[in-house]
């Protein structure tokens, strides 16, 4: 397999060359166009090893986030007796990252950020409370491990940032993070360093942040669809 | 005239240079900024058409989602000039030079053209069964430069042979080339599915325009996080 | 403190690295991205309750602002805008003016610079979207965005039209006269169809993308409200 990320950083696109019987997997919604001998299937994203019982979990999460708007766990796996090329782009304009697994890593994904992937990566959904699961404020994370390349896309560029203590990320700029020695937690804004500031929760502009303490890394997106909610609302008739 | 299209692709600015008492047709909105020089007519119509008959022709494109109604002429009055255009999306913007042969464009990446191209407004196009799969095509004819923009960027593909290609992302293409409109993948549902819904199977030969982007895509999953609107 | 501009002119992003504790920046509300945690942010308003009500009321400004204070040299604190675009700074000298449109305003360093809501001349730019004219005095560093890429225009000697969606800001020096523009500015949002004549000697800024525009595509993907 041959591959190439085009048109960054601004509007990144995957062009893949896949050998006879190679395979890609790519969220839903991804292909931008392929030669004709490929073919695509389509299937749940359930995690390689899911049982009967996490299957269903998966099916009927994926359908009511289908329809309530959010990230559906639909991926499709594009391969023919050819092979062929597929281009693959993601719904925002930024980058596209390419991260290779080894077996040993385990990378924590946005959900949202994940474009595609090969081998044996396998992915375990990790949602941070229910109100995250409906695409509302809150951090839905994809759990990668296993050995094969990934693709990840960011809304803006990405930038990696080490992190050796603590550090604070608005959830809507994560992209990715891993670190063996690496904790995370969901908060709000204004309840840190210091004590929980009621003024600063409603009125900071700043919604949910994540507080990582450790050692790893974490990269960042220079852009976040709630910002851009908020700038463009008063524009709205 | 000519055209320099600055900033590409994100963020592209389009610089008509205008020759004295030239004139350029773009869609209404993309105006940016222009030399004092400038003379702008408000037009509802084609050259060459009558009024009821190129009004319903403005009124159908609108209702079908791709151009608006309008179109402002910008002529440069006795002294060289110019206009800057930009669209709507972030993305980039390019020239076509026609020299006679026919090009489809998608209807909202059409931005702007002089009067030696003809602009047929004639439906081409197909309403699929999913929300956000209908594509319209225009047809721009004849001679001289045509701008377009796309969502994203652009990439020009010769083409000589097959090839699908999601709806979202189609630009523009020669009218050496045939599309059909085919399902994604062999089901209906898993069509459903898969987010892609159908596809185009481009054939011939000839040039072809793709976005990186899709704007249904951006439009819904944005669309979906603003408040409700009251119609 | 130093400052770093990333991922400019897509996606401009402002990196800043404090040097000593103590040190001071002041961002529009929702403009952090990242930062160490020990970095304090106070929420306040700016200038005391009526002065931040006046900045609410014509519309824009948020009425609160975050002041980010270091405690520690060496800690970093990452600002961003709403939409997708360049990202500058400006130094202005001790009485320098710059004129920059309120969605604009991204952040500033330097206790002594001041902005000007509501000064004589500079009224019914943008049509009622919530935008007005800021006005912007040093000393001091504004950090500025655009809504695509930053279009820099010297006012030629016969003048220059500028469609008021496009317009981020201009220097001193520049007469202005509003108008409605003389064709069809798109259906509905586009501006209300006002543009701007400059004249004189100075420099406009243009963005080369609008909000308009981009309210009126993502009109048809908005939910309908139901009918009670």
């Amino acid at each position: 397999m041959q591959h190439q990320i085009e048109f960054g950083p601004a509007f990144a696109w995957l062009k893949v060359q896949l050998a006879p019987n190679e395979t890609i997997q790519a969220e839903a919604g991804a292909m931008v166009r392929h030669t004709p001998g490929l073919q695509i299937d389509t299937r749940l994203n359930a995690g390689r090893n899911a049982g009967i019982g996490a299957k269903i979990k998966a099916f009927f999460a994926a359908f009511a986030r289908k329809f309530l708007g959010g990230e559906t766990m639909f991926v499709n796996d594009f391969h023919g007796p050819q092979g062929g090329e597929v281009v693959l782009a993601p719904g925002t304009s930024g980058q596209i990252m390419h991260q290779v697994l080894d077996g040993q890593r385990k990378l924590f994904i946005q959900a949202s950020a994940y474009l595609a992937s090969t081998g044996s990566v396998d992915t375990k959904l990790r949602f941070g409370g229910l109100k995250s699961m409906f695409g509302g404020e809150g951090l839905v994370l994809q759990e990668c491990t296993g050995q094969g390349d990934v693709w990840i896309n960011s809304y803006g560029g990405i930038s990696e940032v080490p992190i050796n203590g603590t550090f604070v990320v608005d959830t809507g700029h994560i992209v990715a993070f891993e670190g063996n020695n690496l904790n995370f937690k969901v908060r709000s804004a204004g309840s840190g360093g210091g004590g929980f500031s009621l003024k600063s929760f409603l009125f900071s502009g700043e919604g949910l942040v994540c507080e990582f303490s450790g050692t790893g890394r974490v990269w960042i997106q220079s852009r976040n669809l709630n910002a851009l909610v908020s700038w463009i609302t008063p524009f709205l008739r | 005239m000519e055209f320099h299209v600055l900033y590409r692709p994100a963020h592209s600015l389009a610089v008509c240079n205008l020759n004295p008492n030239e004139t350029i047709r773009a869609e209404a909105g993309a105006m940016v900024s222009m030399t004092r020089n400038i003379n702008v007519v408000a037009a509802a119509k084609n050259p060459g058409e009558g009024g009821l008959k190129s009004l319903f022709k403005g009124l159908k494109r609108m209702a079908l989602g791709g151009e608006s109604f309008f179109t402002n002429t910008y002529t440069a009055m006795n002294q060289p000039g110019h206009v800057t255009f930009a669209p709507s999306l972030t993305g980039d913007m390019i020239v076509h030079n026609l020299q006679g042969e026919t090009l489809l464009i998608q209807g909202s990446s059409y931005v702007a053209a002089p009067d030696s191209v003809t602009i047929d407004t004639k439906f081409q196009g197909f309403k699929g069964l999913f929300s956000g799969e209908s594509l319209f095509f225009l047809s721009a004819s004849g001679h001289g430069p045509v701008l377009m923009n796309a969502f994203g960027a652009i990439e020009t593909i010769d083409l000589n042979g097959e090839m699908i290609v999601d709806t979202g992302h189609i630009v523009a293409f020669t009218s050496g080339i045939k599309y059909s409109v085919v399902k994604a993948t062999k089901g209906l549902i898993s069509s459903f599915l898969s987010g892609e819904g159908l596809v185009l199977r481009m054939q011939g030969q000839g040039r072809m325009y793709v976005q990186s982007r899709n704007p249904s895509e951006f439009g819904a999953t944005v669309g979906r996080m603003l408040p409700p609107r009251e119609n | 403190m130093q400052h770093q501009l990333i991922d400019t002119p897509d996606f401009g992003m402002l990196q800043i690295t404090f040097d000593q504790p103590g040190e001071k920046i002041v961002s529009e509300a929702g403009a952090m991205v990242a930062m160490d945690t020990a970095i304090q942010m106070q929420t306040a308003m700016r200038g005391g309750l009526m002065a931040a009500a006046k900045r609410k009321l014509l519309g824009g400004e948020s009425l609160f602002q975050n002041t980010f204070t270091s405690t520690a040299p060496g800690q970093r604190l990452f600002l961003s805008p709403g939409p997708e675009g360049d990202l500058r700074a400006m130094n202005l000298a001790p009485g320098q003016n710059f004129f920059l449109q309120s969605g604009a305003y991204v952040a500033h360093v330097g206790e002594q610079m001041v902005l000007d809501t509501k000064f004589g001349g500079v009224k019914g730019f943008f049509g009622g979207v919530g935008l007005f004219m800021l006005k912007v005095t040093g000393p001091g560093t504004v950090y500025y965005s655009a809504y695509g890429a930053l279009h820099e225009i010297d006012v030629p000697p016969e003048g220059y039209t500028v469609d008021n969606a496009h317009l981020v800001g201009f220097t001193e020096g520049l007469t202005f006269n509003v108008r409605k523009f003389g064709g069809f500015k798109g259906l509905f949002f586009s501006g209300e169809g006002l543009v701007c004549d400059f004249q004189g000697q100075g420099r406009v800024f243009l963005q080369t993308r609008n909000a308009g525009s981009l309210a009126a595509f993502l009109h048809p993907y908005r939910a309908v409200k139901a009918k009670g």
